[in-house]
């Protein structure tokens, strides 16, 4: 007799339909699990036994074949062991009113007694059994929260294999659970902007780039407050709206970060890698591909303090991001594409003694050690920085208070010019494209004729008056402008990396 | 040989012959130009280890090079620097024909577009006939007429900050455009700026090299050299082209850049900078000595600082001072300068009282960082301002052509 029930699987941070099928014939006495089954897979044979016969049924002595469709896509993890059960015990005719099956995936690991448990990215999973246009999903209990999340699609979750069937042959309904409203974003554990003495330029910059999501660079001799600024941008955030955290939550969900109380997040994450980060470890991979940082960072910020200390191979591998906002990693069988539109916020010390450029110190470094320790953060990464700035030791800052601006002014600001920018276009200014980005609509004329004369000036790269027009565009939008002026155009040049090399 | 009372150990031990320094002065140097004896001046030369007062020595002992040649070995204990290395290489090159070493060297010379010059011929530059002991063999392409300008020497610490930087500008165009000869040691930092800008006001530069001509060092500035060579300057070395030396010799390009000058600018040195040591060389030489003063804090000026405190250079207090002390005069300098507004004049003109960086303008004018951020983006696009990289910016020659009165007092 044959069973057919539906489960899915993750695909990078995404997860496709799968369907279980079960075939029970006579033949030698024996469970075969076909369709790129990977090892946990295989392994599901051993805890689907223990579990049936633990929760009071029975594994038939006949041949009992599995194949996960479509068989042609590798398969991993746990996640098919309830289906693969509860496929057994339908076509063993062990489940009164087996019809209830269609129109319901079944996602979950069995444990030995029968338990239900958890599995990672049960929120795509679930997504993806919505997109094939299932009404039900039924999960272990203690993913229930998480996966109610999607909308459009009844949730149960279920503690026990026992409980699943009494579910499924009506004898036992199981509440379906509810979706926890999204928690609004708890404020950043971050210093206050007012705590950083001097350094207007820095945190400008930093209001800049946050406001229009520019990947920004702070370069300067040590205890110039380049940490202190990189810790205190996470709180001129602004919270992630529904659709984001719908995706960011997604991605935590494949990665298992999220938090089980609650399971959609609005902070945007911020993510501090150490310096010793493997190049996988950062933009995804490994034999069963798993978002990286650069992912985990997605609609928020990728912080890398000591950026030039971090291995080069790592830090290329973050050019396809920087520019396209999603990683792609090749496999043997097709390419993997991970969502990873974060934002970069890096600091240096300009070269190993970290006295570089600067007017008070002499910098005690040999001139080849000191190229060497700049290029480790490469040239095509730095045209890939909106916004550079050198910073200066405190010694020749103005003693006198600047106005020093507390954390929640600045992210006012951000805010309405990030409402801004929305409304404008429907994204953030660093998300528009080349071919937009020099128009008389977008930039305006005289911001437009501005930058290409001033770029010509200055022998600045197409690639360099794309970024600036973006970055043009931000401070005119922090100072509410309508069109992008002159002084908005000079100001953007102005944090340039090529400046004066 | 002196008595066993006054022998000094240290030498005795390493079996040294103990000397006196000889001075050139007292050699007689009459009769020994012609062509086999100016052979062996450069074969002699080439002996490991044998500097200006080794060769003085050995002249003064042996009477002419070729003399000294034919003495072979018996000269390893005038040579104090390398003598196993010398000893090795007089028992290689024993009998060889000097006339034949000489050719190959001006055969190298000449795939360089220069040529090999001796004490002993007319072509060596009269300024280094004060020199004592002199260099004995130069080798030097482009102009060398170049080398009988009146020169300075404008030296400072390959980290050089941007206010040594634009101070080495400043100074090197003052003594460009006053007709003198900029001479440096082509190092990065503030000799590449001091040539540099010698070159960008139509003037001539000199660049003493501790390297061969056909090695550039350092290679980062091979295309300055030759951008030297094409504006009428000259490239002189003590190091024979084609030899594989080991390391660049800095302390007889220093020596020699403090001889082919009558004067040296020190324009900034932190403690221990090479650039102190070419500082020393110019005081025991005679040359007059001007070093540019830092602020008191700044480590990168502490070697000019103390110069000056110690009374051992004048201090420099602008480019325009310099040149009145060296008795010379600069025309003024010509060039449109562009319109500014407002604000790009005041900070223009904060600038040209002394470089800033957005944080002490803010101080200084009261104005926000983004108007000054755009105020020196305008300045730098325009060549007025730079920044060489750092946070602080600076006034270029371009602005400092127009004065603080012409920046301040445009209005509206």
């Amino acid at each position: 007799m044959l069973a057919q029930v539906s489960t899915a699987t993750i695909i990078g941070v995404d997860a496709v339909p799968v369907r279980v099928e079960v075939d029970v014939a006579f033949g030698l006495p024996g469970l075969t699990i076909v369709g790129l089954a990977g090892g946990a897979v295989l392994e599901a044979r051993e805890r689907v036994r223990s579990a049936i016969r633990n929760s009071g049924f029975e594994v038939p002595a006949r041949r009992i074949t599995v194949n996960l469709a479509p068989a042609d896509l590798p398969k991993e993890g746990t996640a098919y062991d309830l289906a693969i059960a509860v496929g057994i015990l339908a076509a063993s005719g062990q489940l009164p009113r087996a019809a209830s099956l269609a129109g319901m995936a079944l996602i979950g690991e069995l444990a030995l007694d029968g338990g239900l448990r958890r599995v990672p990215g049960v929120l795509a999973l679930v997504d993806a059994a919505r997109w094939a246009g299932l009404g039900e999903a039924l999960v272990a209990a203690e993913a229930a929260a998480e996966a109610a999340v999607v909308r459009g699609i009844q949730v149960v979750g279920a503690a026990t294999l026992g409980e699943v069937i009494g579910h499924l042959s009506a004898t036992a309904r199981l509440a379906t659970a509810t979706a926890a409203p999204i928690p609004e974003a708890r404020p950043a554990d971050a210093p206050d902007l007012a705590a950083v003495i001097g350094q207007s330029v820095a945190r400008r910059a930093l209001e800049i780039a946050v406001a229009g999501r520019h990947h920004c660079f702070l370069e300067g001799p040590p205890g110039t407050g380049k940490t202190l600024l990189l810790r205190a941008a996470r709180g001129l955030l602004p919270q992630l709206d529904d659709d984001e955290a719908g995706e960011v939550s997604r991605i935590y969900s494949v990665a298992g970060l999220l938090d089980r109380r609650a399971p959609v997040r609005r902070e945007r994450p911020v993510r501090e890698p150490h310096h010793t980060v493997s190049p996988q470890a950062l933009v995804g991979g490994g034999p069963r591909v798993r978002p990286g940082e650069a992912s985990l960072a997605h609609h928020g910020l990728l912080v890398l303090d000591e950026v030039r200390h971090f291995r080069p191979d790592a830090l290329d591998a973050l050019r396809q991001p920087l520019e396209s906002g999603s990683v792609s990693i090749a496999r043997v069988d097709g390419a993997v594409t991970l969502p990873a539109r974060f934002q970069l916020l890096a600091a240096a010390n300009a070269c190993p003694c970290g006295w570089r450029g600067s007017e008070r110190h002499a910098c005690t470094c040999d001139e080849a050690a000191a190229r060497r320790y700049a290029t480790r953060f490469s040239g095509p990464l730095r045209d890939r920085i909106d916004l550079w700035v050198r910073m200066e030791e405190p010694a020749r800052v103005a003693r006198e208070t600047d106005g020093r601006e507390p954390t929640h002014a600045v992210a006012a600001r951000i805010g309405a010019a990030r409402a801004r920018q929305v409304d404008r276009q429907g994204c953030l200014n660093a998300d528009v494209p080349p071919q937009d980005l020099l128009t008389d609509a977008w930039l305006g004329s005289a911001g437009a004729r501005t930058l290409v004369r001033e770029g010509q000036r200055l022998a600045l790269s197409p690639r360099r008056l794309h970024r600036a027009a973006r970055v043009a565009r931000t401070i005119a939008d922090l100072e509410r402008a309508e069109r992008v002026g002159r002084g908005h155009v000079m100001e953007a040049l102005f944090y340039r990396p090529e400046a004066g090399r | 040989m002196i008595g066993v009372g006054t022998r000094d150990p240290g030498t005795a031990e390493r079996g040294v012959v103990p000397q006196r320094p000889v001075s050139w002065h007292a050699l007689d140097l009459r009769g020994l130009d012609g062509p086999a004896e100016r052979a062996a001046w450069v074969a002699l030369s080439l002996v490991p280890g044998m500097g200006p007062a080794g060769f003085a020595a050995v002249l003064h002992r042996f009477g002419s090079a070729q003399a000294a040649l034919r003495a072979g070995v018996e000269l390893v204990p005038y040579i104090h620097r390398a003598p196993a290395a010398a000893a090795e290489h007089l028992r290689q090159h024993a009998g060889q024909d000097p006339a034949g070493v000489l050719r190959r060297a001006e055969a190298a010379m000449a795939r360089v577009g220069g040529r090999v010059i001796t004490a002993v011929d007319d072509a060596y530059p009269g300024i280094l006939c004060h020199l004592d002991p002199r260099p004995p063999v130069l080798y030097v392409s482009g102009n060398q007429a170049a080398l009988e300008g009146t020169a300075v020497a404008v030296v400072g610490t390959r980290r050089a900050s941007g206010y040594g930087r634009s101070t080495a500008i400043d100074i090197a165009d003052a003594l460009a455009r006053a007709g003198m000869v900029v001479v440096s040691g082509l190092a990065l930092g503030i000799d590449g700026e001091a040539h540099r800008a010698a070159i960008d006001a139509d003037g001539t530069s000199v660049a003493v090299l501790p390297s061969p001509l056909d090695r550039v060092y350092p290679p980062r500035h091979a295309d300055l050299a030759r951008r030297i060579v094409a504006t009428g300057g000259a490239l002189v070395s003590e190091v024979p082209p084609g030899v594989a030396i080991g390391r660049p010799d800095f302390a007889r390009r220093n020596r020699l850049i403090v001889g082919l000058s009558s004067a040296v600018v020190v324009v900034e040195a932190p403690d221990r900078s090479g650039a102190l040591l070419t500082a020393a060389l110019a005081i025991s030489l005679g040359r007059e000595l001007y070093a540019v003063p830092g602020p008191i804090d700044a480590v990168a000026s502490r070697g000019c600082n103390r110069l000056i405190a110690d009374q051992s250079a004048s201090i420099v207090t602008s480019s325009g001072a310099l040149l009145q002390r060296l008795g010379a005069f600069a025309p003024g300098r010509r060039g449109t300068l562009p319109a500014l507004s407002d604000v790009e004049g005041l900070v223009l003109g904060q600038l040209l009282r002394r470089s800033a960086s957005i944080e002490e303008l803010m101080g200084r004018l009261g104005m926000p960082a983004a108007a000054l951020a755009s105020a020196l983006t305008f300045l730098e696009a325009r060549g007025l301002a730079t920044s060489y990289g750092g946070a602080t910016f600076h006034p270029t020659l371009l602005a400092r052509g127009r004065g603080t009165r012409g920046a301040e007092q445009r209005g509206p």
